[in-house]
């Protein structure tokens, strides 16, 4: 990890139309190249918003960021290459295979021949695929699903990986697996981790730095220690609930 | 060009392993086509091919027997049984066969009618010459009678019917010309016997409106059928295209696709092509039917005419309107059951119009006004010029203008319904 910054997030607004409140609120910070990235929040709190924006698909009202230099609203195709995308919801075909899916996804990414075939094998033995590989993905179990969900955002070998909530649904062991795969990529291929959870003890392990949201506003940053000896709190979670209350969210 | 590839890989394999896709786009059309071209070929041999049996009973052996005999003979449209009065010596002998399916319609012509119309015609004479002479009375009457079957086509009892008018008035008139003839010769102390002249002064000659230099084609069942529903399956595209857009939207592809980068342009065309390659197989296979199969089950066999250039650019235009169709109609809805339900109807609604499930021609004059705005009609009316009129690309150019403008026009707008539901709030 390096203290030199990848993504710089200008005073990004998001106000959605019919909509009598802000997204987000001139959010202004920097995530560093090849730090593990936490982007907390209750429901609401404008993670995914905030996430959708870096990604190119919502547009930000006022503001603005750049990702490696190049400015997501004027080179948006430059700073998609740039990203790997695991959306929430399971993106995949489920009449077609585990494999046939990330084959899709590679070539979509520009990838082809032996260099897909090989990269879209190295991933799949890694997240502990075999021949079940090919079977059809509506035949899997959730946690099934949810890895192939997650390989198809780093075939490409991003150099910076969005997960929105990329463990929900999980149990523990299928969650605590993907998060070890999650670290070793971020270690051996140098990719910078944007993550959101609603998994606090997982976050407070996993990530570098954390952001706590809500309301569109960044409440706090920096490492899950120095959280919580400023909010005087033993972990994360108190933290959390320290800072956005205990209030039910819709 | 990849990216093109890449969502063609993966539309096919989506494809053939979907059997509810495969079986409307492809087995539903084949079963259907057999189906409606094996009932339509019946409705259309009675009014239009040679073979429906008629037994003539002739007890007269004299001139109007001898007539309706030569006259029956000539015709195209019967199979002629003719019997003396051997076999079939009462009307109950005759219903027994026809009720058997042996006979369609029996005409009954009874012994001495050429005798019986003779002395109606020197009656009319007499009283043209003697104006106190008597009346003839009804003993001087011809009873013919026609026996039908119940289920026989109403316009093919017609034809026989007025046929049989026809040579009996030819006989009369004969008859009246040789009596006629003999009494003027009386008066006037001539001696030399009228000969009537065999032949028909009028003669009848059948032209068809074709194209220069293109021979008489008979429409048939086969012609109809096979492009009509080629064009109905070819638009039941709509169902899986639909479906797979709503699928894709629904399921957080669409998500993960918007982040690709590239144009979402590039990889709806691959989706787009395999249905189209779909489209064209569909028309491939529906041809082949009617060329190779149904002829094995004693159906004309299809002419697709002589212009393949013109064939192609007609069914290339067609498989393109109804890909953008499926195109709109996947875009507009957002679950797969408002796609496949309005899609369907629709195309059920337009093929109605569009004289694929009845001939336009037998259609009220407003819904053949309203059939011109289907494109379903455009196409059909396409390949009655190639198949039927032999016509060439001339022929079809408006067919093929309109069904270019539907897909542009069902193209744009799916592309503003996107840009509005996709817009970046």
């Amino acid at each position: 990890m390096s203290n030199q910054s990848c993504i710089t997030i200008s005073k990004i607004t998001k106000k959605y139309k019919n909509s009598a409140t802000n997204a987000l609120n001139e959010v202004d910070f920097e995530i560093n190249d090849g730090e593990i990235f936490g982007l907390l929040g209750p429901n609401g709190a404008g993670k995914t918003t905030l996430l959708s924006i870096l990604c190119g698909l919502v547009k930000a009202s006022g503001g603005g960021a750049t990702i490696f230099g190049h400015s997501i609203n004027d080179n948006p195709e430059r700073v998609k290459r740039i990203l790997g995308v695991v959306p929430q919801d399971i993106a995949l075909y489920p009449t077609l295979s585990g494999r046939d899916n990330l084959m899709f996804i590679g070539r979509m990414y520009g990838l082809s021949g032996a260099v897909l075939k090989n990269r879209v094998d190295e991933c799949l033995d890694k997240f502990g695929f075999d021949t079940n590989a090919n079977n059809q993905v509506k035949h899997y179990s959730g946690g099934m699903k949810r890895r192939i969900n997650l390989i198809g955002g780093i075939l490409h070998k991003p150099k910076i990986l969005l997960l929105d909530e990329p463990t929900v649904g999980m149990d523990v062991q299928t969650r605590t697996s993907i998060i070890e795969h999650l670290r070793q990529i971020n270690e051996n291929e140098k990719m910078t981790i944007i993550y959101t959870s609603h998994y606090m003890e997982q976050a407070e392990l996993f990530c570098n730095r954390i952001a706590i949201m809500d309301k569109g506003r960044i409440l706090c940053l920096g490492t899950p220690q120095e959280l919580m000896i400023k909010e005087e709190r033993a972990d994360l979670e108190e933290v959390f609930l320290k800072l956005t209350g205990r209030k039910i969210r819709d | 060009m990849l990216r093109l590839i890449a969502t063609f890989i993966k539309e096919f394999k989506i494809l053939i392993v979907d059997r509810t896709g495969i079986t409307v786009l492809f087995i539903m059309p084949v079963l259907l086509v057999f189906i409606m071209t094996l009932i339509q070929h019946e409705a259309y041999k009675s009014l239009t091919q040679s073979g429906i049996p008629v037994l003539l009973v002739n007890k007269d052996n004299d001139s109007l027997g001898l007539a309706i005999e030569k006259g029956f003979s000539k015709s195209s449209i019967c199979e002629l049984t003719i019997d003396k009065g051997a076999q079939y010596k009462t009307t109950a002998d005759i219903k027994k066969k026809m009720v058997d399916g042996k006979f369609v319609i029996a005409l009954v012509i009874p012994e001495n009618a050429t005798n019986a119309l003779r002395n109606d015609v020197e009656g009319i004479m007499k009283r043209l010459f003697d104006k106190n002479a008597a009346i003839a009375s009804d003993t001087g009457k011809v009873n013919i009678e026609v026996v039908v079957d119940p289920t026989a086509n109403r316009s093919f009892i017609m034809a026989i019917t007025s046929g049989l008018k026809e040579y009996i008035a030819s006989i009369k008139t004969k008859v009246l010309f040789q009596i006629m003839g003999e009494k003027i010769g009386k008066l006037m102390n001539i001696d030399q016997k009228v000969n009537m002249p065999d032949q028909d002064f009028f003669v009848y000659k059948e032209e068809y409106a074709l194209r220069e230099g293109k021979t008489f084609y008979q429409p048939n069942a086969v012609q109809h059928n096979i492009p009509a529903w080629a064009i109905f399956s070819i638009f039941f595209i709509v169902l899986p295209l639909g479906g797979s857009i709503i699928g894709e939207r629904s399921e957080g592809l669409f998500i993960r696709m918007r982040t690709f980068p590239g144009s979402y342009l590039s990889i709806l065309s691959g989706k787009l092509f395999v249905y189209f390659l779909v489209a064209i197989l569909q028309f491939s296979i529906i041809m082949a039917l009617g060329k190779f199969i149904l002829p094995l089950l004693g159906l004309p066999v299809l002419d697709i005419g002589s212009h393949p250039v013109a064939l192609i650019t007609l069914t290339v235009s067609l498989s393109l309107a109804a890909i953008s169709y499926g195109l709109l109609v996947g875009t507009i809805f957002d679950t797969p059951q408002q796609s496949a339900v309005f899609g369907g109807i629709s195309i059920l609604i337009m093929s109605a119009l569009g004289g694929i499930w009845v001939p336009l021609n037998i259609m009220p004059h407003f819904m053949q006004t309203i059939s011109s705005f289907s494109p379903l009609n455009w196409a059909l009316l396409g390949y009655y010029e190639l198949f039927i009129k032999g016509g060439d690309w001339h022929a079809i150019q408006y067919q093929v203008m309109k069904l270019f403008i539907f897909f542009v026009s069902a193209l744009l707008i799916s592309y503003r319904v996107y840009k509005f539901k996709t817009r970046l709030n």
